[in-house]
């Protein structure tokens, strides 16, 4: 029985290795679905921008009360706009957007291509020669590699701003400062990890949750399941793998001083 | 001609097909009959690759298609058409692109001849004026009718499968379908276009098919033509034919 559920999950992650390893070469072969990856591009980034707009906007707006607050104890207010830009750009920018882009995408991907799964359109994709990984799954993996990293540099940025707002009339510090801050800390490591980490979220985040969708068996309690799992390990594999960047970049380019 | 050579299937603990042997011609009419979750679809789905079986062949004009990549399984399906239960129409895209989309995909036609081309069909299966609807504004039977036209495209099929093709349909619309699929299978063997109809309602089967395959619990309980199905002694089987006598008798 145990023996039978270990197999069944190798058998899976591989399925899973299988279609994330073949969906990036999509752009490389014929036939190419370019309109399909720009309907998703358009779907899931430019439909996107409300949600991370708004959560940006606040999470800089909380994120600058909190440090300015803080530091004004220790007398090191000037340096607000240095800790709120170092952590939004490197860290909470990519993966609160991640998150949010996994709840608001992800989920749909993994639904619509379920109930595609369990309705037979999947089969008749393949029945008319068609690959399911290259129509399907393809232009939306290379839709998120492209369109989370646009959204998270948006995203840091309305950051800023909101930073920007509250520093100066919350915790009345000179615009300015605040400015050559965030200057000072734009160096190429920053904004290569600020980046880098979208990229590699929305590769696992389209390709968990297209797996999921076409995995999905059972009927709408499978459909529950699947897109709520695309949500749930998405959400793990974020918070994983920021962790692990994070590593290895301090490997590579060591702490920037 | 289609061979299975024990065909086993099972997901998990649940056996869904158990040694199952059968083998027919592409020209043949056959119904095959069964109780719900009695792996019908799956019979189907075997016939195609879309599933591979546990162990057993699956053999089409004398090649194994279990061991065949999807590639290779391209020409397999070819000979075949299949319409799903329900149509599985496309419900993104409207009638018109749902019928053109394996012309888009293969051929390389021009719009007007792909728009003649889906016209003519839409005229065969008597639904012209669907042709800018969308799947969800179509009743069932003009869905069935869509799939079937779809199905019929690009490829001159030998064999035509039918997944439960009348199951939820009025019996003025299920009888509409019937008298399709026999329209389409015109010709005389062998080089009659055959088919495989899928359904647990007797009284259509018995519209169309000329031979008659049931199954129970993974096995096929039952294979033969109507005279020897109404002789059999079996009491789940006499439950589906009694079926046909009381139809046959209000009729
Ligand atoms: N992908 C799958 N995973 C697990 N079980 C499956 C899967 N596909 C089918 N089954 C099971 O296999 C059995 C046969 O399924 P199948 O769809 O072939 O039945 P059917 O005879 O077509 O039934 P129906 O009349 O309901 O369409 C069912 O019990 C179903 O639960
Ligand atoms: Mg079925």
């Amino acid at each position: 029985m145990n023996l039978a559920k270990s197999k069944e999950a190798l058998t899976k992650l591989q399925d899973y290795y299988v279609l994330a390893i073949k969906a990036p070469f999509g752009i490389f072969r014929k036939p190419f679905y370019l309109r399909e990856t720009i309907e998703q591009m358009d779907y899931g980034g430019s439909g996107s921008f409300f949600i991370v707009f708004l959560v940006s906007l606040f999470i800089g707006m909380a994120l600058s009360l909190q440090t300015s607050a803080e530091l004004a104890e220790m007398g090191l207010k000037m340096y607000t706009g240095r800790v709120v830009g170092l952590s939004i750009i490197k860290e909470i920018g990519p993966v609160a957007i991640a998150l949010s882009y996994a709840g608001r995408v992800g989920s749909g991907m993994a639904s619509e291509l379920g109930s595609m799964t369990l309705g037979h359109q999947v089969d008749i994709l393949r029945v008319h020669g068609v690959s399911p990984i290259k129509k399907l799954v393809s232009p939306r993996v290379i839709s998120s590699i492209i369109m989370l990293p646009v959204l998270t540099v948006v995203g840091d940025a309305v950051a800023l701003l909101g930073g920007y707002f509250v520093s100066i009339s919350v915790a009345h510090q000179s615009g300015s400062v605040y400015w050559s801050q965030i200057k000072q800390i734009m160096e190429f490591v920053t904004i290569f990890s600020g980046v880098i980490k979208p990229f590699i979220f929305g590769y696992l985040i389209s390709t968990i949750s297209c797996y999921m969708g076409l995995s999905t068996k059972g009927g709408a309690r499978g459909l529950r399941k699947s897109t709520t799992e695309a949500v749930v390990y998405s959400t793990i594999m974020i918070i994983i793998s920021d962790f692990m960047v994070t590593k290895i970049l301090i490997m590579i380019f060591g702490i920037p001083v | 001609m289609i061979e299975f050579k024990n065909v086993m299937l099972s997901y998990g603990d649940h056996v869904v097909l158990d040694r199952v042997c059968f083998r027919c011609a592409f020209h043949e009419k056959i119904a095959v009959l069964g109780g719900s979750g009695g792996g019908k679809t799956t019979i189907l789905k075997l016939m195609l690759g879309l599933v591979k079986p546990d162990s057993g062949q699956i053999l089409v004009d004398d090649q194994d298609i279990t061991v065949m990549s999807e590639s290779e399984l391209r020409d397999v399906r070819m000979k075949f058409s299949i319409v799903f239960q329900e149509g599985a129409l496309f419900d993104s895209m409207n009638v018109k692109e749902n019928v053109a989309f394996s012309l888009r995909e293969f051929t390389k036609s021009t719009e007007e001849e792909i728009d003649k081309r889906v016209r003519d069909l839409l005229k065969i299966l008597k639904i012209e004026d669907a042709i800018d609807l969308m799947p969800e504004e179509l009743s069932g039977g003009m869905q069935r009718r869509v799939a079937i036209a779809r199905s019929l495209a690009a490829c001159e099929p030998r064999m035509m499968l039918y997944d439960e093709a009348t199951t939820g349909l009025d019996p003025l619309t299920a009888d509409n379908i019937c008298n399709l699929v026999n329209e389409l299978s015109r010709g005389e063997p062998p080089g009659r276009v055959g088919f495989i109809i899928v359904t647990h309602k007797v009284t259509d089967a018995a519209k169309v098919a000329e031979r008659y395959i049931f199954i129970r619990n993974g096995n096929i309980i039952f294979d033969g033509n109507i005279e020897e199905l109404k002789k059999t002694k079996d009491t789940l089987l006499r439950k589906f034919i009694n079926e046909l006598y009381i139809s046959h008798g209000s009729a």
